[in-house]
């Protein structure tokens, strides 16, 4: 049989046309001798597994795992470039696109920026719908992670009951904002349109039912045999380890790292409402499983907080016709259903930004996979990866 | 440690401390054969043990690329951005991302973003672009015959 | 007339035995050579056992869709044929008609034969099926060692498919597949002896008539519980098909397979399903035995009940690493199913 290196393939041309510094240097890639059980495995960047476009080529002896190199890139648009030129209300639909299961968390991280350096104040109401949608939002990217996790683990119906109960979410987010994924319902100052009438009767709907869905859901997946005995003890990441690759969110928490933006670097209404942050024991694939089901859990009970404590008022503050904020500098962020987005956004007292950074949670997360992997078994490969929970486009933006 | 001790220990190491419009964080500027010795300070001994990103602004104005370094605390949740400023051509500047492990792609990013050479880094290959592009996309005087430039917003 | 039908659904036994007396009477007189008529009839069970095989494909393949949908809270097919019965005649036809790809490198003569190799060992195993009263081609002496045997002959197949694509992927899916094949073999076994124990033959028509009027479940409900298991690693589904699976890294023996190869092995498994739930029935569930209903219904409910407990449990489950797999069948189902074999060694002599 031909032994197939899908190295070969991969040889990148030397680029040496004037003055490139040392950063484009070809390395060469891992080689693996031909006396050992070495060989390349290469993955992506279209695969059912992945999540997105990306690629991953593995050095495996035999089944084991012993370096794992990410190429990534395939879906960069340079949106920060983009940026540059976009006037700051421009920006907002693109803020969307770049991680489209948390659409809200973007816009919002991004819009609070722009306030921050206007010094504009928005009204309560305002601050209660962004954490209601918020909260949707992220019990939404987790149903739809659940879901593909599932698939990837050989259980077909979690994705189906997963996606009955976030249709119920997508169409109430469809009904106040007009999109179902890339909603471009923030505005500088609030939003486009206020919440439906029929609004808090579906979410009222949806409260009650979803505590019980969560828990067959739970019973399906996470608290499955099976499931425990592919994802307990494995991919362990240390906590200090965790936070040295900038890891944020439910894969952080999962490491015992109590850090979450809502709480740490606190924004909106979040100070006044009562929730819990689920915190993992052991940095295992199940932790980060576990977080992310008590995270939606959570997620409820903000929820219900912010219904009840409802306030009247406007939905958009008086924000001026350009936007047009002073010369400085911020960094928004908020929680993300991923972990930390950041928006560094420093103005020049133009109508376009001068330079805006986005910090997104997957790059950083994705950076600890070949830590995380390194000596476990290529089969631990899918169901590592798909519990950093990644969105590729937010990676390279 | 409580954040007024870390805030008072970060006045007394850097003397030139200051707040820029509108951000809180205090913000310090070091050169970039200190960068190293003032992060691992500032790891260690005031517990900002979260790189938050590594990114630049292209200042063609001054004719010098300002990295920015943002740091955070999970013990006292203080922010601190750092920032070393190099010249547009030839930059070099020393890697952290033995100091903190997220650098190593954030300083790969930069690098094949603004042409800023991380020396000693490990894995120096391009990131996000491809490997045809020439130049470096985020300076002010990127141009590509690709880029189109839209009509000025009314 | 109605002796006729009575007779034919309810003494089948009979009436074959009756005809085949009575040919072979007709024939002697003609001096035509018997044996003859014997192939002849053995070709008439062949067909009639490809005929119901092409037949059971198309139902159960409409059946697992339908009850999967229900599962996930959707229908399923609904549109081609009253609730979707024509859909399987449907991708019959589109698979029927797709290009034929055989990878360049492949080694040509196995790779075709591969998939008939899979789908011969499962028609083999329709010789010591008891459908009914009678209704067997040829209840063999030793048919619960030959369903064993023939059982595991699929491996080859597999393996062969797995060798003869030239891809390193599926040479692993497919060595994977068979080393699950055959661990899951040693539990089913055990299991099965227990069963000739009690019966006291390995004659599946002997079995069948010496089980209690619930069958043998009552008295093996472990017994039962493991064969389920060991009979669905064998055929490699539910949460034991990492061989075969799609979002795993290694794609499985099937990779390279299209249109009718592929179709001829999704065949295969399909009727390995039936099997599976057929000969679980006949060794634990009675078999043909039942009141009122003809025992070719009887037989047909029952194996199809344990298909559709096949089915659930595909559709609820994750699926198991490779480890587990092998750890689960020597670690946890061999001593469960030897001490079943003791237990019932035991009680046999003493009871």
């Amino acid at each position: 049989m031909r032994n197939v290196t899908f190295g070969n393939r991969d040889k990148m041309p030397p680029t040496a046309r004037g003055t490139v510094p040392a950063a484009t240097v070809v390395q060469p890639l891992p080689s693996a001798s031909a006396t050992s059980d070495e060989f390349l495995l290469n993955i992506g960047p279209q695969h059912p597994a992945t999540h997105g476009v990306l690629r991953v080529v593995v050095t495996m002896d035999g089944e084991v795992v012993k370096d794992i190199v990410p190429h990534i890139g395939y879906v960069h648009r340079g949106l920060e470039k983009l940026f540059e030129n976009r006037t700051y209300e421009q920006i907002i639909p693109f803020t969307d696109r770049t991680d489209y299961l948390s659409a809200i968390a973007n816009n919002f991280a991004y819009v609070r920026g722009v306030e921050m350096l206007l010094g504009l104040e928005v009204p309560r109401k305002v601050e209660y719908m962004r954490v209601l949608m918020a909260e949707l939002n992220r019990i939404a990217s987790h149903l739809l992670w659940l879901a593909a996790y599932g698939l990837d683990m050989g259980a077909f119906t979690p994705f189906l009951y997963a996606f009955r109960d976030r249709e119920e979410i997508v169409a109430m987010i469809e009904e106040a904002s007009g999109g179902r994924l890339t909603t471009n319902y923030f505005r500088v100052g609030g939003f486009v349109h206020d919440l439906p009438k029929d609004f808090f009767a579906r979410l009222r709907k949806f409260l009650a039912r979803f505590g019980k869905a969560l828990n067959e859901l739970d019973t399906l997946l996470v608290e499955n045999a099976i499931f425990v005995a592919r994802t307990r003890g494995v991919g362990v990441i240390g906590k200090e380890r965790a936070v040295s690759y900038g890891m944020t969110g439910p894969c952080l928490r999962a490491s015992n790292a109590a850090f979450d933006v809502r709480r740490d670097m606190p924004y909106s209404i979040y100070p006044s409402l009562e929730f819990e942050i689920p915190v993992g024991r052991n940095g295992d694939t199940w932790d980060r499983s576990w977080v992310r089901i008590e995270e939606m859990r959570q997620s409820l009970a903000i929820l219900r907080q912010a219904m009840e404590g409802f306030p009247e008022g406007e939905h958009r503050a008086r924000a001026p016709r350009n936007i047009e904020p002073p010369a400085g500098e911020v960094y928004s962020a908020v929680e993300g259903p991923r972990g930390e987005i950041g928006f560094y956004i420093v103005s020049d007292g133009t109508r376009k930004p001068y330079r805006v950074k986005m910090r997104k949670p997957s790059f950083s997360n994705f950076s600890a996979l070949p830590e995380i992997l390194r000596g476990l078994k290529i089969a631990d490969l899918v169901a590592v990866m798909g519990s950093l929970d990644l969105v590729v486009p937010e990676i390279d933006r | 440690m409580r954040a007024e001790e870390a805030l008072a220990a970060l006045r007394k190491r850097f003397p030139g401390v200051e707040t820029r419009p509108v951000d809180p964080a205090p913000g310090v500027t070091v050169p970039p054969q200190s960068l190293r010795e003032h992060l691992v300070f500032l790891r260690d001994e005031l517990a900002f043990d979260f790189l938050v990103f590594v990114t630049a602004l292209d200042r063609p104005s001054e004719g010098a690329l300002e990295l920015v370094y943002r740091l955070f605390s999970h013990e006292t949740r203080v922010s601190v951005v750092v920032r070393v400023r190099c010249p547009r051509d030839g930059a070099r500047v020393p890697t952290v991302s033995d100091i903190f492990r997220t650098a190593e792609w954030h300083e790969r990013e930069t690098a094949e973003l603004f042409g800023i050479v991380f020396t000693d880094h490990p894995d120096p290959r391009r990131l996000l672009l491809p490997d045809d592009l020439d130049g470096y996309p985020l300076r002010k005087d990127f141009t590509h015959p690709n880029l189109i430039r839209l009509p000025e917003a009314r | 007339m109605g002796h006729f039908l009575y007779d034919l659904f309810y003494r089948t036994d009979v009436l074959l035995d009756a005809w085949r007396t009575a040919a072979h009477q007709s024939w002697a007189m003609r001096g035509w050579p018997v044996v003859i008529l014997d192939v002849l009839f053995q070709l008439g069970w062949a067909a009639a056992a490809a005929v119901f095989l092409a037949v059971n494909a198309l139902f159960i393949i409409w059946f697992e869709r339908k009850l999967a949908a229900r599962i996930q809270i959707r229908r399923g097919p609904n549109r081609v044929g009253p609730w979707g019965i024509l859909q399987t005649l449907a991708d019959t036809g589109k698979m029927l008609i797709k290009e034929d790809i055989i990878p360049d490198a492949a080694d040509r003569g196995v790779f075709k034969a591969a998939p008939l190799m899979v789908l011969a060992s499962t028609f083999l195993l329709f010789v010591v099926l008891p459908f009914g009263r009678g209704l067997v081609p040829a209840d063999l002496n030793v048919g619960l060692l030959y369903f064993l045997a023939i059982g595991g002959l699929s491996v080859i197949g597999i393996l062969a498919g797995g060798w003869a694509s030239n891809n390193k992927y599926s040479l692993m899916g497919g060595m994977r597949s068979a080393a699950q094949i055959v661990s899951y073999e040693v539990p089913a076994v055990l299991t099965v002896l227990s069963i000739a124990l009690l019966a006291g033959s390995l004659k599946l028509g002997d079995i069948v008539r010496a089980q209690p009027a619930f069958g043998y479940i009552l008295l093996q409900p472990v017994g039962f519980l493991l064969f389920l298991t060991a009979s669905n690693a064998e055929i490699n589904r539910g949460p034991f098909d990492l061989p075969e699976s799609d979002s795993e890294l290694v794609s499985g023996f099937v990779t390279e397979y299209s249109a009718m190869r592929f179709a001829i092995f999704f065949l295969a498994e399909y009727t390995n399903l039936f099997l599976a739930g057929a000969f679980a029935a006949t060794l634990f569930l009675g078999g043909w035995r039942g009141p009122l209903l003809p025992p070719v219904a009887w037989f047909l409910i029952k194996s199809y009940f344990v298909v559709f407990l096949l089915i659930w449990i595909r559709w609820t489950f994750p699926r198991l690493r490779v480890d587990h797999l092998m750890a689960f069948s020597w670690k946890v189902l061999l001593p469960l199913a030897l001490a079943n074999l003791f237990i019932t060694a035991v009680l046999v002599k003493v009871l």
